[in-house]
């Protein structure tokens, strides 16, 4: 950071991980205001080591930065004591690069990853200095963007926000900050500018729909203005070679999360999991040629000097030709020193041979995702892999030399009954005793089981959320049955944060207020199991007159208004309904794959 | 095989970060260099690479020495532009030079003991008494136990060690105008233990009773290392 100011140089001194706020690292980028025609701040309300792991983050900083008379800086959540100080001597949260407040930038635009972080979003406005809600903003104040997943139901935030973008922004977001530059010298007001904007594509600006209720529950919206569509459809990147992708990333001091080069092998995933929203909001699947991840690839080790880099994408072994792929990267890369690694592996004898190829050295956990323990409930989600292939696959991992595995599993899933939850016990259990007899090695088994969370633009969408107290009773089978087998490891997702993370994901704005008052009760970083207040949230949702269980364990009709429905993800309601009619019916045979 | 030494210094730009950040920091940076760089065998291999005394957060300093092996021969000069162009602002590369001696020890086991210098910043509004803090620190050296709790891994009863005897001078800088109050300490450090600068500040503060000391604070700046020989303190750049 250039301008450290003596106030923030002592704040810094006092706080855990002072590193978290001082920027400056290697390929960070300081331009200069001045020559900025528009300045956005990109706000990810989380702490610095989990934005600075983001990749969406380090795409947009690049689409912006590099382009002349515009700059993007960033900031982050301040941790808990970081704020307690900023807050003691009237501190406004900072950009990392310039030290401005934030205030001072045209725009805030923030990354909406997960649900858990809205009352972040909140309090980063609150230490900005920037009026919450979006009607009390004035001519002077910045404008205050949202985007990434939740942006595809961002009602719950809709008041706070002057508008969202849909899809992916690295190509329109440049072309919309010089697009709002010349709109700010053709609008009159802050109104008239945001109803201009609201005629772009993916460009969605709340204040101009008016919604309605019925009983207490959303059934309508209306647009203010004719000239805002009917629908926003979302933007996406066509040809992903040509797309802007960062070829000398941030490279963070603090070791962030995910501290490594990453190239994306491709966008959006054709496996079609019911309950997944990556799978259905990044549709269709668009690939980067082979040459352009080596050449990325190879840019981005000798500008970072990393000793890591991530193949990724949403299931990374269906890249075609990805062992192509490896050969070209390890002579490209011979000699760095760098080793590659694939983060989503599916179960089965091809990704173990991927794994196997990329891991020559100890081979210590691999981790998978078989998401339900019966075939029957592995087809109604539509993760269709047998227990045959389970076994066989786990079964080449063992004789590769690997020593365990980590495998994820969901409940709650719509369907489930109590068979399939002590069927995850019983898997584990042949698992353990399959190996047992197999491998005089100890192979470790992990067990992680999160609730499963309905969310907008699936299949699963009408689906309710299990209640509470089931929830609890089948994660006490869970642990009842691992008691009994000692050297398997469970683990699980706190219930009740699954629960609010159910409540804003198919929520409305009528939220809006129970979000506020958490966050005027100290509730933050609600996704952090040390931080989470359920009592808060409770006394937040009772102080604005909201039951929350009829958010969670709603079950919609396919005659009802989605509070999403306005915004389209580029897949079409008919789908999703088919999708979730098959779900139910899955024993008449399946055709063909998601497109 | 190349060993090379170089010294560096750490400005405020850089003084938040911890030793782990450091050591990352200064592998990338040397793997960016395109200079030869030698890495262990094996499957997990790691950069020949060593710092001689870990540098704690918020402490800069103007002095500090690390090596590195390289494959093929660099000159002295080749080595401070490669390496010193990726360096980032508040990291500065001072002095690389080749040792020739390749059975000389690694950087860390010599290593003995620092000097740093603790500088009392008073907001406005604070007056500091500087003979307060004068009587204070020699109560404190007076005393001939000074208890530290010691970090073993995988005990959790805590450890107590008399690091009295690892202050081995303390005493602030003559009274001058306009000038803030330092604290000078060499301490002992390396592998033969020592003690923490932050530790003896804060053993310090807690014998004070002037009252509004939580409106000034400290900023540490470690201004050389030295080795011990023959019970003598040599500065490390001497014989380097
Ligand atoms: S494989 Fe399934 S769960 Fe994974 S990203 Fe694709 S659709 Fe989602």
């Amino acid at each position: 950071m250039q301008a450290l100011d003596t106030k923030l140089k002592r704040l810094l001194s006092q706080v855990q991980k002072p590193a978290r706020y001082m920027g400056n690292e290697w390929n960070a980028r300081q331009k200069d205001h001045a020559e900025a025609a528009v300045r956005m701040v990109l706000a990810f309300p989380d702490l610095y080591e989990v934005g600075m792991s983001n990749q969406g983050l380090k795409i947009l900083y690049e689409s912006v930065n590099s382009r002349p008379g515009m700059l993007m800086e960033r900031a982050f959540a301040p941790g808990m004591d970081m704020e307690e100080l900023m807050r003691a001597y009237d501190q406004p949260l900072f950009a990392l690069e310039s030290g401005k407040p934030l205030a001072e930038f045209d725009l805030i635009g923030f990354s909406l990853q997960y649900e858990l972080s809205y009352t972040n979003v909140l309090n980063m406005l609150d230490l900005a200095g920037v009026p919450l809600y979006a009607d009390q903003r004035g001519e002077s104040d910045p404008l205050v963007v949202g985007g990434g997943p939740c942006a595809f139901n961002p009602e719950p935030l809709a008041p706070f926000f002057d508008f969202f973008v849909l899809g992916e922004s690295e190509e329109c977001l440049p072309e919309l900050l010089s697009g709002l530059d010349r709109l700010k010298k053709e609008a009159p007001d802050r109104k008239e500018l945001l109803v201009r904007l609201s005629e772009w594509e993916g460009i969605y600006v709340p204040s101009l729909y008016q919604p309605a209720y019925k009983e207490g529950k959303f059934s309508a919206i209306e647009r203010t203005d004719s000239r805002a569509p009917a629908v926003i459809r979302k933007r996406l990147v066509r040809d992903l070679d040509r797309a802007p992708y960062p070829t000398a990333p941030i490279v963070p001091y603090l070791q962030a999360i995910h501290d490594r080069a990453v190239v994306e092998l491709f966008r959006g995933c054709s496996r079609g999991c019911r309950f997944c929203q990556a799978g259905y909001i990044f549709r269709p699947v668009r690939r980067r040629s082979r040459d352009k991840l080596v050449e990325t690839a190879k840019q981005q080790i000798a500008e970072t000097g990393y000793e890591e880099l991530s193949l990724a994408s949403l299931s990374s072994a269906d890249y075609p030709d990805l062992e192509e792929l490896i050969n070209e990267l390890d002579r490209g890369l011979y000699g760095e020193q760098v080793k590659c690694n694939l983060p989503s592996l599916r179960l089965d004898s091809y990704s173990i041979k991927l794994a196997n190829r990329l891991h020559r050295g100890k081979r210590s956990n691999l981790t998978f995702a078989p998401e339900a323990a019966t075939e029957r409930l592995r087809r109604v989600i539509r993760k269709n892999i047998s227990e045959a292939e389970i076994f066989s696959a786990l079964n080449d991992a063992v004789d590769a030399g690997w020593q365990g595995f980590k495998l994820y599993f969901m409940i709650g899933l719509p369907t489930e009954t109590e068979e399939d939850v002590e069927a995850i016990v019983d898997l584990c259990r042949r698992l353990r005793q399959y190996f047992r007899h197999k491998s005089s090695r100890k192979i470790g088994i992990s067990v992680s089981v999160s609730t499963f969370v309905p969310k907008a633009h699936t299949p699963f969408q009408w689906e309710p959320q299990l209640s509470l107290p089931e929830v609890t009773r089948r994660q006490e089978i869970l642990q009842q049955g691992f008691k009994k087998m000692p050297g398997i490891d469970l683990s699980w997702h706190d219930a009740e944060t699954s629960f609010l993370e159910a409540v804003f994901a198919r929520g409305d704005r009528l939220l809006a207020p129970a979000l506020e008052k958490a966050w005027s009760l100290g509730c933050r970083f609600d996704g952090w199991s040390e931080h989470f207040s359920m009592p808060g949230w409770r006394q937040a949702f009772r102080e604005t007159g909201i039951e929350p269980e009829d958010y969670a364990l709603r079950r919609f009709g396919y005659d009802d208004l989605l509070p999403w429905d306005h915004l389209h993800c580029g897949v079409d309601k008919a789908v999703l309904i088919r999708e979730h009619q098959k779900a139910f019916n899955i024993d008449k045979p399946e055709q063909g794959e998601a497109q | 095989m190349t060993r090379i030494r170089f010294s560096f210094a750490r400005g405020e730009a850089l003084k938040h970060i911890s030793h782990l950040d450091m050591m990352r920091l200064i592998q990338r940076a040397l793997r960016r260099s395109g200079l030869p760089l030698v890495y262990s065998e094996g499957y997990n291999p790691h950069l020949r690479f060593n710092l001689a005394l870990p540098l704690p957060v918020n402490v800069t300093a103007s002095e500090e020495y690390g090596e590195v092996i390289l494959a093929d021969p660099v000159t002295p000069d080749q080595f401070m532009a490669a390496f010193g162009e990726q360096l980032p602002a508040g990291l500065d590369l001072t002095g690389a030079w080749i040792e020739d001696d390749y059975s000389a020890p690694a950087l860390p086991s010599t290593v003995g003991a620092a000097l740093y210098r603790a500088t009392l910043v008073a907001e406005e509004g604070c007056r500091v008494d500087p003979v307060q803090y004068r009587q204070t620190l020699d109560r404190l050296l007076a005393k001939e136990e000074i208890l530290a709790p010691k970090t073993k891994k995988k005990k959790t009863k805590k450890v107590f060690v008399n690091v009295r005897s690892y202050i081995y001078e303390a005493y602030f800088n003559e009274p001058e105008k306009e000038r803030p109050l330092e604290l000078y300490m060499l301490l002992q450090a390396g592998s033969r233990g020592g003690v923490s600068p932050f530790f003896v500040i804060e053993q310090l503060e807690k014998e004070l009773t002037v009252e509004c000391n939580y409106k000034a604070h400290w900023e540490l700046h470690r201004e050389r290392l030295y080795r011990d020989q023959d019970q003598f303190l040599k500065p490390l750049s001497e014989g380097m």
